[in-house]
């Protein structure tokens, strides 16, 4: 696949259909990649992809297209990039909130068949902080690390699989200008669903106390808002100090405040990449919030985020049988 | 310090030994909570972790907390002049100053050792002294833990550091497996050791060739590193070269890199302030300070609205700058000690140690083209 996607880059720069291409690179850790920016076709060697591309690079995106450089008469530029299922659908939610031009886009879709959750590796063979992975290699389904002292250990990529990989609804992007593999599209709604419906099930008062233990490890980086594609706001809510909406501590009514703001403000658009969990260094369960409204945004709206570019956003518009109980009857 | 002062503790007493001085210490270990470690207030139920690598947290936050009150006022009863408010501090000693006890860091690395003697420099240099640093800072004794087993994200021996670097601690301690070898660097710690004399036996030599042959091995392991001569000088040059255009674009402004670093130590202080039900006006609240990051917008932004470091670009040009070159430059050294958590838990890995050798690797700044 990395070939092909060489092939197709190299071409858009030759063609002169684009101005930056945003990729993946090798990392310098294992089990790691990093985002890769390329201007011109002499750096695609540069260019990788493997199990550990997990960043969702439409987070990029919206820094290109600020209003303020439009003032300055400069001319927008013209962007290719990869896009798995989840960066794809991403990158229809920027284009539908008008953060990102789409005509100034090549999206170059990528089959994705999952990626690796780096903490699943460790856990898997080793106890915390015992043993320091030097390096990984992957080959056909199967990921072989090598610790420090030279021991070798064989995983199957299926068992290291992140949690927002399992069950993938959208392997591949929904818009593209280039599709690179075949999508297979994955009907396992219910499945992907089964932890929240599972955690639903629990006393208030222990999903309560679930959602303050998992905030209170929080140490307000904000590495959860700013890997989040959906966060581009020029000055978030928990930033601004006229008015002060939110303390600046990591008081848990402060953190619990931060984090409540920061989920609703996902309803309606969150696509359930998992950038946020990955981001976060302290390893608070966001997803659990994120994905019950996901939930609920279907259940109360038949809406998806990231799926269709013409489907008004559900905050966006108004019927008047738009569901209410969930104001009235929390 | 000569070998005659190395001492032994059995590895198996250490809890033990903490116990005993819990009533005269505020002693903070790691920890293990929530599947990662954390300095934390010792406690005789949990062992210490032996085989911990690094805390994710420094341990600067014991003397640097991440929230710290400054002191709490009050309205004044009888002062409403003009509308305006008059608050009167009170009770000063309420901040989260300790009080009678001193504190005791066991186990901390020794990157994060030196990072004290660093922090040092700015809370309790010439120009001011921070008083709520330094009064925990004064009295503590900081005994660290060499390192048998580095990271591979660990560079300090590209930062004046090494597996058994003593900057900075009291004593320094060393894992021989079922004994402990204590080696005294100041003499705070000398007298700690000589005042509980009974916990300790005298070294023998082979437990100091043990000690040597793990400290070797633990050295070896060490490989990644950057020359790093003269960087100071090299960034004199480099506010304005076009090095800062791209080295920032994968950044997503997270406060990673800062808020686990452990010589990163700007704060922000604001005020939180208690309304009186029903009332608009404040009645009284606390002055605090906390962790703030270069890396923030928010940071630097002005009150006209104006932010002089408006982009990703001024942000992490300032966060290199400041470390390796405004510090040197005020306190005569480089504030990094190369634990490598702004490398381990960089979300997009950005690696300060490729970014470090890709400015060394320049030729002359002035020949390089400007922005």
């Amino acid at each position: 696949m990395i070939e092909k996607i060489k092939e197709v880059v190299k071409k858009l720069f030759k063609e002169d259909k684009i101005d930056i291409f945003i990729g993946y690179g090798e990392g310098t850790l294992p089990l790691r990649t990093t985002p890769c920016f390329i201007t011109g076709p002499d750096n695609i060697e540069k260019l990788v992809w493997n199990s550990y591309c997990f960043n969702n690079l439409a987070v990029y995106l919206p820094r290109f297209f600020l209003p303020q450089l439009q003032k300055k008469d400069l001319k927008f530029p013209r962007i290719g990039i990869l896009a798995k299922g989840c960066d794809g659908r991403s990158i229809v939610g920027l284009i539908k909130e008008h953060q990102i031009p789409r005509e100034n886009l090549y999206i170059i879709g990528i089959n994705c068949s999952g990626m690796i959750d780096i903490e699943k590796v460790q856990n898997a063979v080793y106890k915390m902080q015992e043993v320091e992975i030097v390096s990984a290699k992957e080959k056909s389904g199967k990921v072989l690390v090598e610790n420090e002292d030279n021991k070798k250990v064989e995983l199957k990529k299926e068992e290291l699989l992140a949690e927002v990989c399992k069950n993938c609804q959208y392997t591949a992007p929904l818009i593209y200008d280039v599709l690179i593999g075949e999508e297979k599209r994955k009907t396992k709604e219910k499945e992907r669903a089964a932890f929240i419906k599972e955690f639903e099930k629990k006393p208030l008062e222990e999903r309560w106390k679930y959602f303050q233990e998992q905030v209170s490890k929080c140490i307000r980086c904000y590495a959860c808002r700013q890997a989040c594609p959906n966060c581009y706001c020029k000055e978030c809510f928990a930033d601004q100090t006229r008015p002060k909406w939110i303390g600046a501590t990591e008081n848990i009514s402060d953190i619990m405040f931060f984090q409540i703001g920061r989920i609703l403000h996902q309803a309606g658009r969150c696509v359930d990449c998992g950038a946020c969990v990955r981001a976060c260094p302290m390893g608070i369960d966001l997803r659990i919030f994120t994905y019950k409204l996901i939930e609920d945004v279907k259940e109360f709206f038949g809406y998806e985020a990231g799926i269709s570019l013409e489907e008004a956003p559900p905050l966006a518009t108004f019927k008047p049988d738009d569901k209410q109980e969930f104001i009235t009857e929390p | 310090m000569e070998n005659a002062k190395l001492k032994i503790i059995k590895k198996k007493d250490v809890l033990k030994f903490l116990d005993s001085l819990k009533k005269e210490y505020d002693i903070f270990v790691p920890i293990e909570k929530n599947g990662d470690i954390r300095f934390s207030k010792f406690n005789s139920e949990k062992d210490i972790p032996w085989n911990y690598r690094n805390t994710k947290i420094p341990p600067k936050e014991i003397f640097f907390p991440q929230t710290e009150t400054l002191f709490s006022f009050e309205a004044g009863t009888s002062t409403l002049s003009n509308g305006s408010m008059t608050f009167t501090p009170i009770d000063e000693s309420k901040s989260s100053a300790p009080g009678n006890k001193n504190y005791l860091i066991f186990g901390i690395r020794p990157c994060d050792a030196q990072a004290f003697s660093l922090l040092d420099k700015l809370f309790g240099g010439d120009d001011f002294q921070d008083p709520y640093y330094l009064e925990k800072r004064k009295q503590a004794i900081i005994i660290s833990l060499a390192c048998n087993k580095p990271q591979i994200t660990c560079f300090c021996t590209s930062l004046k550091g090494k597996p058994d670097n003593e900057e900075g601690a009291d004593i320094i301690l060393f894992d021989l497996g079922e004994n402990i070898l204590t080696k005294p660097i100041t003499k705070k710690g000398e007298e700690f050791i000589e005042n509980l004399d009974s916990w300790f036996k005298e070294a023998k030599k082979s437990d100091v060739d043990k000690k040597n042959e793990l400290m070797d091995l633990s050295l070896k392991k060490i490989c990644s590193g950057v020359n790093l001569q003269n960087i100071k000088e090299k960034l004199d040059e480099a506010f304005d070269i076009s090095f800062w255009n791209e080295i920032h674009q994968k950044c997503l402004g997270c406060g990673i890199c800062t808020y686990l670093c452990p010589t990163c130590y700007c704060f922000d202080i604001t005020d939180e302030i208690d309304h009186v039900a029903g009332g608009l006006a404040p009645s009284r609240g606390k002055r605090i300070r906390c962790w703030d990051s270069c890396m923030f917008p928010l940071f630097t932004l002005h009150a006209s609205g104006h932010n002089p470091r408006l982009t990703y670009k001024e942000r992490m040009r300032q966060r290199i700058m400041h470390k390796f070159n405004y510090c040197p430059e005020n306190f005569k050294e480089i504030f990094c000690v190369g634990c490598g958590r702004c490398i381990r838990n960089c979300p997009v890995n950005l690696d300060l140690r490729e970014v470090l050798v890709s400015l060394m690797s320049l030729g002359s700044l002035c020949k390089d083209k400007k922005i």
